[in-house]
């Protein structure tokens, strides 16, 4: 709908992404009259052209690659190969599968979906571009990022990548540079390198995967490497010559050709040209500003997701969504932890973390308990046939506060969760120690990640 | 009787509040429907504890673990066990006349008034097994063995090793258990099965020549036997003003669980128990 008949709302997002379509549900819920203006898709970048469609060329990675060892495991796949465009097909029908969900959903909950962009207009006004203004008293940002451009580095849509052309691609590179290692980029990474294209990583900080605790870096790059990917810690990339269907990356002395250069080194919010100047919406290090119920110093302008502080992850968008709606209608949400917000890179192996690293909790001025669990350890691991990884968890040694757990390995992202929920509920070691883990699961390794920082490991 | 209400309080916030020794009570909780959690512990003050001024030079003693565990355990007992007390005087001369005869054929063992106290106090209780009993918020609990609890003054405070079975021992067994235990006590070196269960306790005070006192009952036993000194005292025989050694003893007891009556059988039995006591050895 581009002109709806009544355009005076309760609320109003801007955004419909996983934090404003779920903060306009959310608000439908509690009777609110609302409305979304989406310039793009619904559901945003994650689930058009984030999260959502690499899980689905990941699976097509993960299968291939089962297929390739489908002899230890008795079964003959001989010569298996892959369809590239039926592998992109599949990403873009899986996200148009969501998307249509989201648009059946904010229909069930009588949402106004207005297409356009949309503009801070005056104190409770929004003016969509060649079309409505429409006026609430309430009015959620939720705009996003996009791939962040570095200078040297800018994306062409052919020889140079950001996200968005690496999941569809119209050829299938037989190399590929990443620049950055972090979840975005590793997972690409992961997704090239399963299908044979030699993959180069090249990261700033002195390891992949940078946010995640140190031991499970170092672990996931010995298994990248083991699987044939480069990777460039501790570099540069200086400039980019680019030639036919060929580009030569510079890193200070050295230099690497490939078919192909994905950039991955962070997201931009989408703060430019939405009116935030003009209402004089306060920003901080070149995000909107925010107190922990997502309201600006603009009374009746809210901000969530990806245009506010980090991390800038799908769920924690969601999440702030409802937090904010709720302190809308004056329910006393309970704020976010951030350090409660997991995070998950869906690469092989996978990676899966919530909470302080080590370094860090000793750094905040913990007495830690650190208790590690290898897959090798695990019989659902052994019969998966996936024993490379590693739970490890960290205490608070005196409270037996959960402080983090970093997981790496098989199913890792699923169940990252059984940790969240422990430290939601603030359980000590003890709670973790008494909860029945069912058998075989691959999740054992999460209760005897627990016992080992108090040296009780059953299996190690 | 303290009313039992629930109070929500996560995990980590129970062990950082008994940690700044703060009552759960006293806080209110700002998590999911009023729940207690950590930052609403941390926010609290901790409020000072009502310690009288303390002058002086003093000596600080840290509390060790049996310490507070005694202090614990007791403070709850004679907060929470509504307590009565009964007392009766023992003639006790025939028994000590049957211990020093029992003593002159001493053959590995060397029996103690105590010693028969214990073993009066068991054939009692299987006498009135209404006395051998624990109360608990849904039922009185009987005991079907007669265990008893002895207070043994170790060196970092009481403890109470178990005499399991008392009534089916001879008095010599029960002596020699009774020595053994508390060598093992005063060496520190009890093992939970010496001193847990037990369902009587008896506390002597006897040879500090403390006439009488009132035990406070170790729960969650019902009924703990205080045993004063024996002491020759002028007592009326027929109409006559004779001399007896007479054993002064009282039973604190658990009125949840145990009745005045059925306390008052108890100490009868026990004192006829003690005053012919050749039925002891039987």
């Amino acid at each position: 709908m581009t002109n709806p008949s009544d355009t005076n709302f309760d609320l109003i997002v801007i955004g419909a992404g996983p934090g404003g379509y779920v903060a306009a549900i959310r608000a439908a819920q509690l009777g609110m009259k609302v409305c979304v203006v989406e310039k793009a898709h619904l559901g945003g970048i994650c689930l058009n052209w984030g999260c959502i469609p690499t899980k689905a060329l990941l699976r097509s990675a993960e299968v291939y690659r089962l297929m390739q060892h489908a002899d230890s495991f008795g079964l003959a796949s001989p010569n298996p190969g892959f369809v590239l465009e039926k592998i992109v097909a599949r990403s873009r029908t899986v996200a148009a599968q969501l998307q249509a969900g989201v648009k059946h959903l904010l229909k069930k909950n009588k949402v106004t979906v207005v297409e356009g962009h949309a503009k801070l207009a005056g104190k409770g006004k929004v003016a969509v571009e060649n079309g409505p203004t429409l006026t609430a008293p309430h009015i959620i940002i939720a705009t996003g990022a996009r791939a962040r451009v570095v200078p040297g580095l800018e994306p062409d849509g052919d020889l140079v990548w950001t996200y968005k052309e690496a999941m569809i691609p119209k050829s299938f590179p037989k190399s590929l540079v990443v620049v950055g290692s972090g979840a975005i980029g590793i997972e690409f990474a992961s997704f090239y390198q399963a299908l044979g294209c030699q993959v180069t990583v090249v990261e700033m900080m002195d390891r992949v995967l940078p946010v995640e605790d140190e031991e499970i870096s170092a672990l996931a790059r010995k298994q990248f490497e083991g699987q044939g990917m480069k990777i460039l810690t501790s570099a540069s990339v200086t400039g980019l010559k680019k030639g036919k269907d060929e580009v030569t990356v510079t890193l200070g002395e050295g230099e690497i050709k490939a078919q192909r250069v994905l950039v991955a080194v962070g997201v931009s919010p989408n703060i430019e040209n939405i009116g935030l100047e003009e209402c004089g919406v306060k920003l901080e290090k070149g995000r909107i500003a925010t107190d922990a119920m997502m309201r600006t110093n603009v009374p009746g302008i809210y901000a969530i997701g990806d245009v506010t502080a980090p991390p800038w992850l799908a769920h924690k968008a969601s999440h702030e969504g409802v937090i904010c709606v709720e302190a809308i209608k004056g329910l006393n949400p309970h704020p976010l932890h951030p350090r409660s917000i997991p995070g998950c890179t869906y690469a092989h192996p996978q990676v899966a973390s919530v909470g302080l690293t080590e370094k860090m909790a000793i750094e905040a001025g913990h007495e830690v308990k650190v208790g590690r669990f290898p897959a090798m350890g695990n019989g659902k691991a052994i019969a998966l046939g996936e024993t490379e990884g590693l739970v490890k968890t960290i205490f608070d040694a005196k409270s037996g506060e959960l402080l983090g757990a970093h997981m790496i390995g098989p199913e890792v992202t699923e169940m990252i969760q059984g940790y969240c929920i422990a430290r939601t509920l603030e359980t000590t070691e003890s709670e973790l120690m008494q909860t029945v883990f069912p058998h075989p699961t691959v999740s054992e390794m999460m209760h005897e990640a627990v016992l080992d920082a108090w040296g009780r490991a059953i299996h190690f | 009787m303290t009313s039992v209400l629930r109070i929500f309080a996560s995990p980590l916030a129970r062990r950082l509040a008994a940690e700044k020794g703060l009552d759960l009570a006293s806080l209110a909780g700002s998590g999911p429907h009023g729940r207690i959690v950590k930052a609403d512990v941390e926010t609290a003050k901790a409020k000072p504890l009502p310690v009288a001024a303390i002058l002086g030079q003093t000596e600080v003693i840290p509390n060790t673990t049996l310490r507070k565990t005694i202090a614990k355990r007791l403070t709850e007992s004679k907060q929470t066990i509504p307590h009565f007390y009964l007392s009766v005087d023992l003639d006790i001369d025939e028994l000590l006349e049957l211990r020093t005869k029992l003593n002159q054929r001493a053959e590995g063992f060397k029996l103690s008034v105590n010693d028969f106290i214990i073993k009066a106090s068991a054939k009692a209780l299987r006498q009135i097994p209404a006395a051998n009993a624990s109360w608990t918020d849904e039922a009185t609990i009987r005991y079907s063995d007669v265990d008893i609890s002895v207070a043994v003054a170790a060196p970092g405070g009481l403890v109470t090793p178990v005499i399991r079975r008392a009534d089916a021992k001879t008095v010599a067994q029960i002596s020699n258990e009774v020595k053994a235990l508390a060598e093992k006590a005063r060496a520190g070196k009890l093992m939970p099965e010496d001193y847990q269960g037990g369902g009587f306790t008896i506390s002597n005070l006897g040879m500090y020549g403390i006439k009488s006192f009132s035990a406070i009952i170790n729960p969650p036993q019902a009924c703990i036997l205080a045993v004063g000194a024996g002491e020759k005292r002028p007592v009326v025989k027929g109409d006559q003003i004779g001399i007896a050694t007479l054993c002064t003893v009282t039973l604190s007891v658990d009125h949840r669980a145990v009745d005045g009556v059925v306390g008052a059988e108890f100490l009868k039995a026990f004192r006829a128990l003690i005053e012919d006591p050749l039925g002891l050895l039987l």
